[in-house]
């Protein structure tokens, strides 16, 4: 039966058509806003990981690999590559000052013929100098050290219920999995020296890698250094391009640089659509509020006129706007929510970097924000409503027309 | 219950001049008591609804005071006049004043919810709807009734609430002999339960229906 309480839902349904674009407008709204807000966290979010994972100050790689390969692509959206420098340039690095800790990795990539259950990014690295991978790996992995054709793979590795992964005809054991990263890591098997080089050998078995000329027991892809407390990076990175020939220097504060540029360009246009959504469904919303109010002037003229008081009919108006924009904007952050989830993978491939769903935490704070905004627009719609109300006269209303 | 008015005048500000005022109701001394069905009638922009409205407390006097039972309701404050609106007067203005998104029954039991929590009267709605001859009506919508149905409608909402005093624009403006005369009865059989009943209208068609006949003309009010 009706009450005060319900007459605000008696309305509404009462002005299906009107209560539909405003359901729909408050809806894009809160699409937007939290969508777009959880793009931007999402990217920072992956970006931070890649950054954090990435864990040295400097990396230097072969210079003739600089080509088709960049060691910010690496990070962010490279094909799986492979290229080599001679072992000896090691000791010529060694010598430059300010390292601390240096290690060798070795790459190479899975072709994607049938010898292959995957095309990944392969990456060796020392466990006995390896200060990038082994933390990482440690959160993961629970079978025992990493031994001889054991991996551990990226979060977008299949992983399949015998734990196998085949190259080369060679079966390795999955041992770990990590967290996803947003970025081409999560695509990468990490092995120790031993188990690469057998897959090497069977690649050139295989004639299926260019390189066939080297010898994987002399040869590095990258080497990841960690600068001294202090020390200056960007002179090391010069000393070593200066004293090191033959190499390609890249330092963490470069492709933090790059990401960060980049995360800037996305993060404003992102900004900018989501600002102007807001503000078309804000404008929208309060345009058909204010002509419901109006087409509904002598309804609120009668309720004065029956005893409700300036009070009793604000309130009415006040939460006809909440309701019907809450609903809307909670319906909008499920439907984006439901887009992000489904459609994440896609995401970061169209913006072309690291894109990572926020944690719980942001993901209900960005949702609050958004209901917030759409309940900015609400409070705007009623503020105009009640104003218009409170400044009619009722008498002269019941008066005009019929 | 006596609703007394003394000396209201009600002047509006004449459109394009801002300083120029027209007085639509002259100062004027007018009283209504319990059980009695009186009529001003007069030409179409005499004041009759102006005057109406002022004694329901919907538009406040330029000068002059209302009492109802000697209680001056312009000095009370915005809410403490509504509550009194609903719980003492009720008024029929002129026009359509239906609530287009509830049905016939819903609008008749308006002005009860809007201080009460507990369960609507809805058996009272009903007979009231039975008594103006709508109650088929009953689960209509406000756009499926005709002009004199929805009159009738607000005629039952007016009375829910029992008040003492019943002020009634125009109410049967556009309605047929037979629906006028289904009002009017209404309107006198509300006046011999007891309240104070004032109807407006520029026809003569209530005057035997009335206890006093009271003409507007020009702002003035002539016995
Ligand atoms: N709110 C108002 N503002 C300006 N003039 C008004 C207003 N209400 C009524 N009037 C004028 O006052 C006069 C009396 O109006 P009204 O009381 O409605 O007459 P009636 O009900 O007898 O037809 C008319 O000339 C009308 O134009
Ligand atoms: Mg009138």
């Amino acid at each position: 039966m009706i009450s005060l309480k319900n007459l605000p839902y008696k309305n509404l349904k009462g002005y299906a058509g009107r209560t539909a674009a405003l359901l729909l407008f408050s809806m894009l709204m809160a699409l937007a806003t939290f969508g777009g807000t959880m793009v931007i966290s999402g990217i920072r979010a992956g970006l931070n990981k890649v950054e954090s994972r990435f864990g040295a100050d400097i990396m230097v790689t072969p210079e003739d690999a600089k080509n088709d390969f960049d060691a910010q692509n690496v990070l962010l959206k490279a094909e799986p590559g492979y290229f080599y420098m001679e072992k000896g340039k090691m000791d010529e690095i060694a010598k430059v000052d300010g390292i601390e800790k240096m290690s060798a990795q070795l790459f190479m990539a899975s072709a994607k013929a049938g010898c292959c259950s995957a095309k990944v990014q392969m990456i060796a690295y020392d466990p006995a100098t390896d200060f990038t991978i082994q933390p990482w790996i440690a959160d993961t992995y629970t079978d025992g050290p990493m031994g001889l054709m054991d991996v551990v793979v990226g979060s977008n590795v299949t992983v399949y219920d015998n734990h196998i992964i085949r190259f080369y005809d060679n079966d390795c054991r999955i041992i770990g999995q990590f967290a996803p990263t947003g970025s081409t890591l999560d695509n990468c098997v990490y092995m120790n020296y031993d188990t690469v080089k057998v897959l090497i050998k069977a690649s050139f078995k295989k004639g299926l890698n260019q390189y066939s000329e080297y010898d994987p027991d002399d040869v590095i892809s990258a080497v990841m250094i960690k600068v001294r407390p202090g020390a200056d990076i960007e002179k090391v990175a010069g000393d070593i391009t200066k004293q090191v020939d033959g190499v390609s220097v890249a330092t963490s504060k470069n492709m933090v640089a790059g990401i960060g540029d980049s995360l800037k360009k996305i993060s404003g246009s992102v900004s900018f659509f989501t600002v102007t959504f807001w503000l078309i469904g804000t404008l929208m919303t309060i345009l058909i509020f204010a002509m419901m109010i109006n087409e509904r002037k002598r309804e609120f003229a009668s309720l004065w006129a029956m005893g409700a008081s300036r009070k009793i009919i604000s309130d009415l108006v006040i939460r006809e706007a909440v309701v019907v924009n809450l609903a809307g904007g909670i319906l909008g952050i499920v439907l984006s929510a439901l887009i992000l989830f489904m459609f994440k993978d896609l995401i970061g491939q169209v913006l072309g970097v690291g894109f990572l769903i926020p944690g719980p935490v942001t993901i209900i704070l960005l949702a609050g924000a958004a209901l917030l905004s759409v309940l900015l627009a609400a409070a705007i719609s009623a503020w105009i409503g009640v104003r218009r109300i409170s400044r009619m006269d009722a008498s002269l209303v019941l008066k005009e027309g019929q | 219950m006596i609703l007394r008015a003394d000396e209201v005048r009600k002047d509006f500000p004449r459109a394009g001049k801002s300083s120029n005022y027209f007085t639509a109701v002259y100062p004027l001394d007018f009283v209504l008591e319990s059980g009695q069905f009186t009529v001003i009638t007069g030409k179409s922009g005499s004041g009759k609804s102006t005057l109406l409205n002022m004694l329901a407390g919907m538009l406040t006097p330029s000068g002059g005071k209302v009492f109802l039972d000697d209680k001056d309701i312009y000095s009370l404050d915005e809410k403490t006049l509504a509550r009194l609106r609903n719980e003492k007067i009720g008024l029929i203005p002129q026009g359509h004043t239906a609530l287009l998104s509830l049905t016939v029954l819903e609008n008749v039991l308006l002005p009860y919810i809007l201080y009460n929590k507990a369960q609507p009267p809805e058996k009272k709605a009903k007979d009231l709807l039975d008594q103006v001859g709508i109650a088929s009506l009953m689960e209509a919508r406000p756009n499926e009734l005709s002009g004199g149905e929805l009159r009738r409608m607000a005629i039952a909402r007016a009375m829910l609430m029992e008040p003492s005093i019943l002020l009634a624009d125009e109410p049967t403006a556009g309605l047929d002999s037979e629906n006028t005369i289904a009002v009017l009865s209404l309107l006198r059989q509300a006046a011999d339960e007891g309240a104070a009943v004032l109807v407006v209208t520029h026809e003569n068609e209530a005057d035997h229906f009335t206890d006093h006949v009271l003409t507007m003309d020009g702002g003035r009010l002539k016995g």
